[in-house]
């Protein structure tokens, strides 16, 4: 199956499947929701289709089977990673039970991690991830031992959601005046910081609104077939003219009942999802400006204790102490992991810089064709039921 | 104030009130609802205007204070006085009490009354009631009398709807073969009633249905407008292009907003309202079929009666008993008042006849209105929902 951009979004791989052979080309894509095992332990497992002529990978075409938990194996390994990038959202862990089956979640997330995926691909660095290859290409025995070994090493996304809340909590603390202050002060990226908390509780509350929306369409779609079928047994019960104007007024009503509840199931995909994964990607950006925050905490750190222990080799060189050859070694060790944080830091504010733009932009896209799938939906589906209602008009004429 | 005939209905007068002053008229209105009074004592009065020419009225115009009450003890003067005759319906009595005092609902129940007093003035029985001339014209002190006085000898409406009970218990125990069966054989009125009950049931379903489809386009509306302003919220948290397009989306939701909650409140108006009315009146006429079989029980029993007495007081004379004189005079009585309940009876029948023509009629003209109403208020709102919409798509686009 073609790899297929998702619907409101117009990112993803730019190369035609049809491009010549030479050209590098990776294309994947996320199908056939399959639910496997029964009762609690039952879950849904995906096909993974990856076409592709890098030559890192096993060769044109490859199909694997694969689960949500191995996707957040994947996500997690490019969050440890990839510091300084903006890993692609996932879409939420937990779901309400009863809805964990229906067709709709099904397909909701199943086009969510296809959107994970494809934007995985292609982004120009993680795109080269090693255990990216691994996962698009081991088979599944292979893929669930590395899931349970890893739990170990990296922490489950509970326990990686309890790391930010500790960092989070630092930075209250620090905030609060409980510890030394060590923050960056960097007038535009505290800009960019308040910008990213106050966007995060906007798109909270307009998804919350989103999706009452969509209920409300739902719920007066319902109300219109019942009021329909009412009609229709009033007309049943009258005679003549007044029964086939009952009935006809019936009938029309369940037509635009049923055109109502489809626009909602549409308005949840083009609308409320981008709104949902908006939402998704924010976060993935504060839990990168926690990141930073830590590397920087960390230079930080290095760089004092790299100031005391020159002070004390100094010392210690004055006095000819035994102790200097020791102390010596300690602080080369110091400086190397001083510099290295340094480094880590200075790449992870680059990234972020050339990151930051790319969201924007991204993101700028991604909306404007997300309003205008909506405002475009709701004048077709507002014509549409026009027609209806005018139609009935002419029918009522002739009662 | 012109007489105003229902917004959804075509009943009413014919007479244009530019008729020359030869032609007789009687044109009446309900307006200015005043809310008076304190606490749990207040009410609503209203003002009742008449224009007439007619000489059994005390002038060209009477301008008159008037509460619900009033209304009521109209009614039930008519429905004692009336028999056969489908009274029109008055709004019901009881509403929730925290919206007794909103304008929406004074303003419903003031339409609902206006139409309740031009149906009577329109129908060419009822507008010759004395009752009728007594609500019109008398002052309200008079009025409090009459409605407290009254209440004595007329039964409340909590006690009339206790008769109408009784009556109908008495027809349950008829068909529960608790008593000898007193019932019409009349296979056209059976299917009358047969009708009459089964619309109700169906009304009362619509009607249900229709109320909450106005609750869920208000509900709509509210939506869209909290959606409006969460997304002007984040176009102030966003810049340029992508700020002003949050800011145009959450503007035009506002505006959509608007007209969807103005459109349910019409739809209230045209149609919920319309389909109530229908329901008091299909009660109404229950009401008048629970009366016909009253009448109809006693003419039976009395003709059985006067059969018994006839002959006991053959029996008399063939003895020579000195108890005949009083039985020939129990016999005339009996008689008499049989042929009085027979004719009561008959009368019924015949003025039903006219009646359920008349309320077919109506009825199918005033439904017509509601539904073309409805449809019409549907399209139009949808239609300046796409507009509305269209024109956002247009804004973004630049």
């Amino acid at each position: 199956m073609d790899h297929q951009q998702p619907p409101w979004s117009v990112s993803g791989s730019s190369q035609s499947p049809r491009s010549p052979s030479s050209q590098p080309y990776l294309h994947v894509s996320v199908i056939d929701p399959v639910k496997l095992g029964n009762g609690v332990q039952a879950y849904i497992s995906y096909r993974v289709i990856t076409k592709t002529n890098l030559h890192e990978y096993q060769g044109p075409e490859k199909i694997v089977i694969r689960r949500y938990s191995d996707f957040v194996w994947l996500h997690d390994r490019l969050f440890e990673k990839y510091k300084g990038f903006f890993i692609p959202p996932l879409p939420e862990k937990n779901a309400v039970e009863k809805f964990r089956f229906t067709a709709e979640f099904i397909e909701m997330r199943r086009l969510a991690l296809d959107i994970f995926l494809n934007r995985v691909a292609s982004h120009h660095e993680l795109q080269q991830s090693e255990d990216l290859r691994t996962f698009l290409q081991v088979d599944e025995a292979v893929m669930e031992r590395l899931r349970a070994h890893e739990n170990g090493l990296f922490k489950k996304p509970a326990e990686l959601m309890q790391i930010f809340k500790d960092v989070q909590s630092k930075v209250s603390n620090v905030v609060l005046g409980k510890e030394k202050p060590v923050e960056e002060s960097n007038a535009e990226y505290e800009k960019l910081k308040h910008y990213i908390f106050e966007l995060e509780n906007h798109l909270a509350e307009a998804q919350k609104h989103s999706y009452r929306l969509v209920k409300r369409h739902r719920e007066l779609g319902k109300s219109l077939s019942d009021f329909g079928k009412a009609m229709k047994l009033l007309g049943s019960c009258e005679g003549d003219s007044l029964g086939k104007a009952f009935s006809e007024l019936g009938a029309k009503s369940e037509v635009v009942s049923v055109r109502l509840q489809k626009e909602a199931q549409q308005l949840l995909m083009n609308f409320e999802e981008p709104l949902k994964d908006y939402v998704l990607a924010v976060q993935s950006i504060k839990a990168t400006i926690a990141e930073r925050a830590n590397a920087f905490r960390q230079h930080c750190e290095l760089a004092e204790t790299m100031k005391l222990k020159e002070i004390n080799l100094d010392k210690l060189t004055l006095t000819r102490s035994d102790k200097m050859r020791e102390a010596e070694t300690e602080y080369n060790q110091l400086k190397q992991a001083n510099e290295e944080a340094k480094r880590r830091y200075d790449d992870m504010v680059r990234l972020m810089n050339e990151e930051i733009v790319r969201f924007q932009e991204q993101k700028t896209l991604d909306i404007g064709v997300a309003f205008h799938n909506f405002a475009n939906g709701q004048a077709r589906l507002a014509n549409n039921i026009a027609d209806a209602w005018r139609s009935l008009l002419h029918k009522l004429e002739s009662c």
